[in-house]
């Protein structure tokens, strides 16, 4: 009995927490959607990178990764606001941009990435991958949604417009209730 | 281990002793054999077949010679045929002066893309060795015979002349005796490496993994721990202690530093500032005033180079890159850092400020390493701007800048020279450019080149081509990319170590890595290669360098070169990988498949001029 009240007196400030970061990095991601300039991101992936990311060479199998290249004066500005916006949480986070591909509507890239080296989602090191079924969600609604799928893990998605109001990306707000500060140090 | 004209006429006579009794040991009677170094042993009382060798690899006396100041080595192979318990001893006979051995059980790999088994990781055995064949531990069914690595240890002060030695085996009721006659010549290989042989790593991270007792039993503590440095110090000896040296990249794609590998900061923008220096100095201390390497028969001394944890996210924030924040930042910690470097007498390290960081993968908008779009070089020109600003010009701490280059590498020499001192070039670009290295000396800079380690399945002399090329090539040096990941089961699914020379010795009770096959090997040819980069005090360096380049692989020395291919004048981001691999092809394939006894000729050839001087 002992154990099971002392057990409820640590697990519930946890609990509530967690529910604060979620808050919290909501409340990032709702500003993100504000912030961050639609059309900004969709200069930074220059066309010809977009070109060499499905080309498939057998002889040269990283043509992609050697190819990819950005508009370093749009991946600035974004990367700024992306850094600014992370630091309205009290707590360590990463804002990254994510973008859908034209023309292949079952893909989704991480454009931008931050200094905690956070995501729920990104395998470490691939220029593009399959589309995460929330990340459709929000591009497809516009409303935010939270993904706590990875233990210990929160991230928020948020929409990303262009002046023409249309999604062309979004933002994940994301951290962890432990931060490995080793991990991704590679 | 070196065959002299006169070790190699007693070669042939135990060879041929061993071709007329090659039954012996399959009818069941236990055998102590030996090989040259370049023959690895495999669990069946054959050498592995890349290695091409045959019974007449085996001998069962050695007549060897060597260098002071410098390692001999040999295969010492146990048959026996019959499942039981074996003895092995070793040991000088006599005086032995100062001379020492040490001896390691040879594991063999099982290796998954071909289903052989090859002995690399090397576990330290206390004599006399005692065990089973099988081998317990190493779960090899029908094996009938363990290899051992020697190493006999000629100090530099060893005194010159004829020492013996001779290792027993025991087993079934019978022994086997192999003598050993080892000439001590006395040339002295010099301290410094000809060819400072690089190994390189990422994080930490890794070392929790490979050490899962230790880690486990301190669990959040032990990246603060003692242990924890205990064990990266342990790497770094390794290295040193087979002529290399050991680097640890402390940072992600994205600025994520290791918290060991920075000192802390605290405030930003003008207000920025170290707060503390304790796991930096814990780290590095006794790696940069060599008491580290106290124990080490090299002697104690400073590491050469160290990577800073520098990157565009440390130790300036990037929301201020372009704005008087940045600058204020960068140059407030660097000019701290070298003030604390300066008054902890840290001055024989250069300290890397190197850019490890690909657009790719979406940190940072340009690249650090490999540049390939030129418009990337803007940055470079502005890092090395800052640095200057940090520094005070009379600085007796030594900061370089340091870039991993390839596509751009020919346009970068020029545009970047006078900022970046330190190149890394890529083996493929640097091969259409003969000369360049020596340019880059004459000026004062630090040229390396780099690739990765061999598997185990190529033949075991394929590593001596690094340090070779590097030095006929004019070279400093040479990075292995990655040195100390094994993959997740090096034991039993060997992935073939292309990313390691090293394992970790957990599994056996060590605390720290053991080295390979490999890495020995590659050590006796660095410090042989030192020998004969010093005998150009007599002999011009082109004819020693000509002479080692026709032994090792019939070449000339204009075959170690690439014609600068028409490529070279597209813009570098226009580049295929196919058309720079078809452009270096020519200088290629001469090193594609070495020939096991290639280096052997080379050092018959070095210890045929080292017996000569005087």
């Amino acid at each position: 009995m002992k154990i099971f009240l002392l057990s409820l007196v640590l697990l519930v400030p946890l609990a509530g927490a967690e529910r604060d970061m979620a808050r919290e990095l909501d409340e990032v991601a709702r500003i993100a959607t504000v912030m961050v300039d639609g059309d900004v991101c969709q200069r930074i992936v220059t066309p010809r990178a977009l070109d060499y990311m499905f080309k498939q060479d057998p002889h040269d199998p990283w043509a992609a990764g050697d190819n990819y290249e950005v508009n370093d004066e749009a991946f600035i500005a974004i990367k700024k606001t992306l850094e600014r916006l992370s630091r309205l949480a009290p707590f360590p986070c990463d804002v990254n941009l994510w973008m859908p591909i034209a023309g292949h509507p079952d893909k989704i890239r991480v454009v931008i990435r931050n200094v905690h080296e956070l995501s729920q989602f990104w395998p470490w090191g691939a220029l593009y991958q399959d589309m995460i079924p929330q990340m459709k969600q929000v591009l497809g609604t516009g409303r935010r949604v939270t993904v706590t799928e990875k233990p210990g893990w929160v991230s928020v998605l948020a929409p990303v417009y262009n002046s023409l109001g249309d999604t062309v990306a979004l933002v994940e707000a994301v951290s962890q209730k432990r931060l490995d500060s080793h991990e991704n140090v590679k | 281990m070196n065959m002299s004209t006169r070790a190699r006429a007693s070669t042939v006579v135990v060879a041929f002793t061993a071709a007329l009794f090659p039954a012996l040991a399959a009818n069941g009677t236990a055998e102590l054999q030996a090989t040259e170094e370049y023959r690895r042993p495999d669990p069946f009382g054959g050498i592995v077949a890349a290695d091409h060798g045959d019974l007449s690899s085996f001998w069962r006396a050695l007549s060897i010679e060597g260098a002071r100041g410098a390692y001999v080595s040999f295969h010492l192979v146990a048959k026996v045929p019959t499942p039981g318990p074996y003895a092995l001893t070793l040991r000088f006979e006599g005086d032995a002066g100062n001379l020492q051995l040490d001896l390691f059980r040879e594991w063999f790999h099982f290796t998954d893309s071909d289903k052989q088994y090859y002995p690399d990781a090397l576990i330290p055995v206390a004599l006399p060795y005692r065990s089973h064949l099988p081998e317990p531990d190493n779960r090899i069914a029908q094996q009938t015979a363990q290899a051992f690595w020697v190493d006999l240890w000629i100090p530099p002060d060893a005194r010159p002349g004829a020492y013996r030695a001779r290792a027993v085996l025991e087993a079934g009721g019978t022994s086997s005796v192999l003598p050993i006659e080892l000439q001590v010549l006395p040339a002295i290989v010099p301290d410094e490496d000809v060819m400072l042989m690089d190994h390189n790593s990422y994080g930490t991270s890794w070392i929790a993994d490979d050490y899962p007792n230790v880690s486990r039993k301190l669990g959040e503590a032990f990246f603060q721990s003692d242990e924890f440095f205990r064990l990266i110090h342990a790497y770094h000896r390794i290295f040193y202690e087979n002529h290399g040296i050991f680097h640890q990249l402390g940072y992600g794609h994205a600025g994520k530093v290791g918290p060991e590998f920075a000192p802390a900061l605290e405030g930003s923008g003008r207000r920025r500032h170290i707060a503390n220096w304790n796991l930096y100095d814990r780290h590095y201390g006794p790696l940069f005033d060599g008491s580290a390497f106290a124990q080490s028969r090299r002697g104690s001394r400073p590491i050469p180079f160290v990577y800073l944890p520098v990157n565009p996210e440390w130790p300036a924030s990037f929301i201020n890159w372009g704005e008087p924040g940045y600058e204020a930042e960068f140059a407030n910690v660097l000019s701290e850092m070298e003030r604390h470097f300066r008054e902890k007498g840290w001055t024989r390290t250069h300290f890397e400020l190197f850019f490890n960081h690909k657009k790719r993968y979406m940190g940072f908008p340009w690249d650090g390493d490999e540049v390939r779009f030129p418009r990337d070089n803007k940055y470079f020109l502005e890092y090395g701007r800052l640095l200057k600003k940090a520094l005070p010009a009379d600085t007796p701490v030594q900061f370089v800048f340091r870039a991993d280059v390839s596509w751009d590498m020919e346009h970068q020499f020029k545009e970047l020279g006078g900022v970046v001192n330190m190149w890394i070039a890529a083996r493929d670009v640097l091969s259409w450019l003969p000369g360049m290295p020596q340019k880059l000396r004459d000026r004062g800079d630090v040229i390396w080149y780099y690739s990765g380690p061999p598997v185990v399945t190529e033949p075991a002399s394929t590593i001596t081509q690094f340090a070779l090329q590097g030095w006929i090539w004019s070279a400093g040096g040479f990075v292995h990319w990655l040195t100390v990941d094994p993959g997740k089961d090096p034991w039993f699914h060997f992935n073939g170590g292309g990313t390691a020379l090293v394992y970790p010795g957990e599994r056996f009770g060590i605390e720290g890595p053991i080295a390979s096959v490999r890495l020995k090997i590659q050590r006796n040819a660095v410090q042989e290669l030192t020998l004969l980069a010093s005998f150009q005090k007599r002999i011009p360096v082109a004819e020693l360098k000509s002479e080692a380049a026709r032994l090792y692989n019939h070449t000339s020395l204009a075959e170690w070169y690439n014609p600068r291919p028409a490529l070279a004048d597209q813009p570098t981001y226009d580049w295929s990988g196919t058309a720079l691999d078809e452009a270096t092809k020519p200088a290629m394939s001469h090193l594609e498949k070495i020939d096991p006894a290639g280096w052997s000729r080379v050092r018959e050839y070095i210890l045929r001029l080292a017996a000569e001087e005087k």
